[in-house]
């Protein structure tokens, strides 16, 4: 049962493409896992289906139609010869990561204080987004905080719970810089999440503070 | 040039993506072209593009509609709500590339990924959903629509939103939610 799904507003930003790419992948991974969000974007990108529909129609150059029939004309003699994508690493995190993340470097855990463990996620199109892998341990409670921007957390496995309420397998954390909270992870298990940042603010979300270090914050 | 198509109907949409898909079919691309490419160069513009990136950008979504043709379903989106999200995603990848110098070869979309099988339901939805989708429009208070079109396109800043509908810029922020929320109670009683 999903009880956490990310706002209408960033719904609404990853189907116009303005979401960037590290919450956009977090995004993804909530969409994958719930239809009721997918249905909603579908919504959002059938808006921007009616508006290309009914927008007013602006002359190509003279000839593009020939040009793009050259295109096709080069891609159909250079097909097959295409090198396959090149594999970004993959280490192994413990979990069966979705589909959406399949093309995605993972690095391996890092410590990086008490219980708590980090992995680079690489887009493949994107190499600066701060998108991550977080791993804390049964029990933990981290200490009391306030974001200073966005912040998408995707739980993958176990839960946290705070002021705010639990969250579990597929809840999804859009936490703003009006949240203050002070998380506890279940006792009965450790918690992973993927987690990505927007903009290159000063990191002090949920686990932000713990890996701003590392950002060179 | 040929002249460009004034209209196309969704069925009729469907049936030449179909024949690109099926059977590399030039001329149907051809008709989608004449559509299609004209009204992404406005789109693209509208988004913020100068008039040579938003036809380059146009080419380019037209020339992946050709190559990713196999992956159209009807089940799951109407022929303009793909290639909208054909543009955006080559919208995206292009402003990426420009902000650095790395070139990559095709931009990453995390929705190419294998879906889980449409059910019945599920399918006569996606058919109707663009329809729906303007029919909540049309229901929409006149300025809540206008706001909800103009923050579509991405680069349309809130100060010019503020301008345009003549309300302080403060005040955007919470039309557009509040706008969204309108929208989706109205796509709610719809179904
Ligand atoms: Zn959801």
């Amino acid at each position: 049962m999903i009880n956490h799904h990310p706002s209408d507003e960033t719904l609404f930003r990853y189907a116009n493409g303005s979401l960037e790419s590290g919450p956009r992948i977090v995004v993804a991974v909530h969409v994958g896992a719930c239809t009721a969000c997918a249905e909603r974007i579908a919504r959002f990108e059938a808006l921007g289906g009616s508006l290309l529909h009914d927008i007013e129609p602006e002359d190509m150059e003279a000839g593009s139609l020939d040009q793009a029939m050259a295109m096709i004309d080069a891609y159909e003699a250079g097909r097959g010869e295409a090198a396959p994508a090149k594999r970004l690493p993959r280490a192994d995190v413990g979990i069966r990561l979705p589909e959406v993340l399949d093309d995605c470097g993972i690095g391996p855990w890092r410590w990086i204080g008490p219980g708590v463990r980090w992995s680079r996620v690489t887009l493949p199109d994107d190499d600066s987004a701060n998108v991550m892998l977080l791993k804390v341990v049964a029990g933990r409670k981290l200490p009391e905080h306030t974001h200073a921007g966005y912040e998408y957390t995707q739980i993958l496995k176990g839960a946290f719970s705070d002021a705010r309420g639990r969250y579990g397998p597929g809840d999804l954390d859009e936490a703003d810089d009006d949240v203050q909270h002070q998380p506890i992870v279940d006792k009965d298990g450790e918690c992973i999440c993927i987690a990505a940042l927007e903009g290159q603010m000063k990191l002090s979300g949920f686990f932000g503070r713990l890996i701003q270090p590392l950002f060179g914050g | 040039m040929r002249e460009d198509e004034e209209s196309l109907s969704a069925p009729e949409a469907v049936r030449l993506m179909t024949a690109v898909a099926a059977n590399r079919d030039r001329a149907a691309f051809a008709g989608l072209f004449g559509f299609y490419a004209p009204r992404l160069k406005a789109f693209l513009k509208r988004s913020g593009m100068t008039p040579s990136a938003a036809e380059d950008v146009a080419q380019e979504t037209m020339l992946l509609v050709w190559k990713k043709a196999s992956y159209f379903d009807p089940a799951r989106a109407g022929v303009s709500t793909w290639i909208f999200t054909i543009a955006r995603n080559a919208r995206i990848d292009r402003l990426r590339r420009e902000s650095r110098s790395a070139v990559i070869a095709e931009a990453f979309d995390p929705s190419d990924q294998p879906d889980a099988p449409v059910s019945g339901e599920q399918a006569i939805i996606a058919v109707e959903r663009e329809e729906r989708v303007r029919e909540a429009l049309d229901l929409l208070p006149r300025e809540q629509a206008d706001i909800l079109k103009m923050s579509f396109f991405g680069e349309v800043t809130q100060s010019e939103i503020a301008d345009a509908v003549g309300i302080p810029l403060g005040t955007v922020k919470s039309r557009v939610r509040l706008a969204l929320g309108r929208l989706r109670q109205i796509l709610d009683d719809l179904k």
